[in-house]
C-alpha cells in the first residue's frame, strides 16, 4: 500500500518542489477567487438569492466570533473565515476523484496552525502590548511560565495533527476500502468523510477565534 | 531477520495503539451523547444549541482516537527504525 | 515522517494570498453591504420614528381641537338652554303676571258688580221702605204725619247745646220743613213747643216737603234738627250700608 504520509513532488520550478497540496490549494485559491468575485459583482442593497446566501454566511461567521471573544468581530472576520472556507473546500475537495485534500498533508495543516500562532501573537502584542502580551504567560504566578509556553506550542501542535489525523485518516480509510471493494461501498464513508470535514474546519476556526482571543486577554 | 521483527513488533505496536486508543474515546462519547439526550429531553427548546456543542464536542474527543491512529500510521510507515 | 519545508512555505504563501483574495472580493463586499444596509434601515427607522412623533404630535393637536370644539359647543348649548330657561321664566313671570293682574281685574270687577248690585238691592229696599211706609201713613191721617212728631222735634231742640239753642231764629224766621201741610192747630202747637223749649217764640217760616214722607225738620244756623221718616229711614240704610 502507498504511504500516505509521503508526497512527491509532480514538478519543480527552479529549485522549488512543487508537490500536489500545493496546486490542489492553488485550485482552490482559484475557485474562491473567480467564485467570490463573481458573487459580488452586482450586490444591491434588496439581496438577491446569493447575496443573501452570502451575507449570512459572513453573520454567522460574525456571531459566532461575537459569541466567543465578547468582541467587535470585524478585525477578526477576514482570518477566521478564510480559514473556515480553505478548510471546508480543502476537505471536501475529497469527493473530487483523483484529488487529494491539501489537509490531508502535515505541510498544510501546519502552515494555517503557524498562521493561527502568528495571528496569536500578533494580536495578543496588538491589545496588550508586548510587556503585557509576556506577562500573561506569568498568570496566575510565575511558576506557570515553562507550561504556559508547553500549552502555546503544544495546543498548535494539536491544532496541526487533529486535522491532519482526521482528514488523511479519512482518506486512508477511503483508500483502504476502495482497495477491497471499489463500487459503491466507500460512498458511506466518503459522506462521514464529508461530515467529518465540515465539523474540522469549523472547530479549526472556533480554536483559532479562541486562542486569539485568549492572547488578546480581558477587555 | 531482526528487520523482519521489528516490522513484526510495529504491526503489534500500532493495533494495539489503535485498539486501546479507541477505548476511551468511545466510552466517552458513549457518556457525552447519553448527557446530551438527557439535557434535550430536559429542555427540548435547546436542542439546537445542544447538538451543535454535541457535535463539537464528539470532533474533539474523537480527535484522541486520531493520535493514535497518527501514532500507528507513524509506526507503520514512517518507523524510524525500518 | 519527514516534512517537506518547501511546501509548507508554499502553502503558507498560499494561505496568505488566499487571505488577501476572499478579504478583497468576498469579506469585506459583503460587509460593507451588510452595514450599509444597516445604515439605511437605521435611518429608514429614525426617519420613521421621527414621522411617528410627528404623527402623533398631529394627534396631539387634532385631539385638543376635538376637545375644544366639544367644549365650546357644550358652553354654547349651556348659555342657549340658560338663555331659553331664562326666556322661559321671563314669560312665565309675564304669564303669571297678566294672570294675576286678570284675576285681580276680574275680583275687583266682580267686587265692584256686587257693590253695584247691593248698592242698587239697598236702594231699591230703601225705596221699597219708603213706599211701604208712604202707604202705611197714607192710611193714616194728615196730621199723624206733623202732629206726632212736634213732641220730638221740640226734644231734640232741647237737646241741642245752649249756644245753638240762642241762635235759633236770630237771623229771620226758623225755617221747618213739614211732609204735609200744617194745620193751623199744628203749627200753633209747634209754635208753643218750641217757644216753651227755647224760652221764647220764634217766627217759622213752613214750606212742605213730601219726600220727608212724615215728620218735621227744623234749620238752625249751626245745626238740621231732623225729626222725621225720611232722615231715620236714611239711618237706616246708612246703618245697613254700614254692616256691609
Amino acid at each position: 500500500m502507498e504511504n500516505p504520509l509521503s508526497m512527491h513532488a509532480l514538478f519543480h520550478i527552479g529549485p522549488v518542489p512543487i508537490t500536489e497540496p500545493v496546486v490542489v490549494t492553488w485550485g482552490i485559491m482559484l475557485f474562491l477567487g473567480l467564485g467570490s468575485a463573481w458573487a459580488t459583482r452586482r450586490l444591491t442593497m434588496v439581496p438577491g438569492k446569493l447575496q443573501a446566501v452570502l451575507e449570512m454566511f459572513v453573520t454567522v461567521i460574525d456571531d459566532q466570533i461575537r459569541d466567543t471573544m465578547q468582541r467587535d468581530p470585524s478585525p477578526f472576520r477576514v482570518l477566521i473565515g478564510t480559514i473556515f472556507l480553505y478548510v471546508f473546500i480543502a476537505n471536501s475537495s475529497a469527493i473530487i476523484p483523483g484529488i487529494e485534500p491539501p489537509t490531508a498533508m502535515i505541510e498544510t495543516d501546519a502552515a494555517l496552525a503557524l498562521i493561527v500562532l502568528a495571528a496569536t501573537i500578533f494580536y495578543g502584542i496588538r491589545y496588550q502590548g508586548l510587556r503585557g502580551y509576556l506577562s500573561a504567560f506569568a498568570e496566575p504566578s510565575w511558576v506557570m511560565i515553562p507550561l504556559n509556553v508547553i500549552e502555546q506550542i503544544t495546543r498548535t501542535f494539536s491544532l496541526i495533527v487533529r486535522l491532519f489525523g482526521n482528514v488523511m485518516s479519512g482518506v486512508f480509510v477511503v483508500g483502504i476500502i476502495l482497495s477491497l471493494a471499489g463500487f459503491l461501498v466507500p460512498i458511506p464513508l466518503m459522506a462521514l468523510d464529508l461530515l467529518t470535514g465540515t465539523v474540522q474546519a469549523y472547530i479549526f476556526a472556533i480554536l483559532a477565534t479562541v486562542f486569539i482571543g485568549a492572547a488578546m486577554g480581558e477587555h | 531477520m531482526t528487520s523482519d521483527l521489528i516490522q513484526i513488533v510495529s504491526i503489534l505496536a500500532a493495533a494495539i495503539a489503535v485498539s486501546f486508543g479507541a477505548i476511551g474515546p468511545a466510552l466517552a462519547e458513549g457518556r457525552a451523547v447519553a448527557a446530551a439526550m438527557d439535557a434535550i429531553a430536559r429542555q427540548p427548546e435547546a436542542a439546537g444549541t445542544l447538538s451543535r456543542t454535541l457535535f463539537v464536542g464528539l470532533a474533539m474527543i474523537e480527535t484522541m482516537a486520531i493520535y493514535t491512529l497518527v501514532i500507528a500510521l507513524l509506526v507503520l510507515f514512517a518507523n524510524p527504525f525500518v | 515522517m519527514t516534512i517537506d519545508w518547501w511546501t509548507l512555505g508554499l502553502q503558507a504563501v498560499n494561505a496568505f494570498v488566499l487571505l488577501w483574495i476572499l478579504s478583497h472580493f468576498l469579506f469585506r463586499p459583503v460587509a460593507d453591504m451588510i452595514a450599509k444596509r444597516q445604515e439605511a434601515a437605521t435611518k429608514e427607522l429614525d426617519a420613521a420614528h421621527a414621522a411617528r412623533t410627528e404623527a402623533e404630535a398631529a394627534l396631539t393637536d387634532a385631539k385638543a381641537q376635538v376637545d375644544a370644539v366639544v367644549a365650546k359647543r357644550a358652553g354654547m348649548l349651556e348659555q342657549a338652554q340658560s338663555e331659553a330657561e331664562r326666556d322661559r321664566q321671563k314669560a312665565l313671570d309675564a304669564a303669571r303676571r297678566e294672570a294675576d293682574k286678570l284675576r285681580t281685574d276680574a275680583r275687583a270687577e266682580a267686587a265692584r258688580r256686587k257693590a253695584a248690585a247691593e248698592a242698587g238691592m239697598r236702594t231699591e229696599a230703601s225705596e221699597l221702605a219708603l213706599n211701604i211706609a208712604g202707604r202705611l201713613l197714607d192710611r193714616l191721617p194728615a196730621s199723624a204725619r206733623a202732629a206726632g212728631f212736634i213732641d220730638g222735634l221740640a226734644e231734640a231742640v232741647a237737646r241741642l247745646p245752649q249756644s245753638t239753642r240762642d241762635g235759633i231764629g236770630t237771623e229771620g224766621p226758623v225755617p221747618v220743613r213739614a211732609a204735609v201741610e200744617l194745620s193751623g192747630d199744628e203749627l200753633e202747637a209747634l209754635n208753643a213747643r218750641l217757644a216753651q223749649v227755647l224760652g221764647r217764640g220764634v217766627a217759622l217760616s213752613v214750606t212742605v216737603d213730601p219726600s220727608l214722607i212724615a215728620g218735621l225738620e227744623l234749620d238752625a244756623p249751626h245745626a238740621i234738627v231732623r225729626n222725621h221718616f225720611r232722615a231715620d229711614l236714611d239711618r237706616v240704610q246708612e246703618e245697613l250700608f254700614r254692616d256691609v
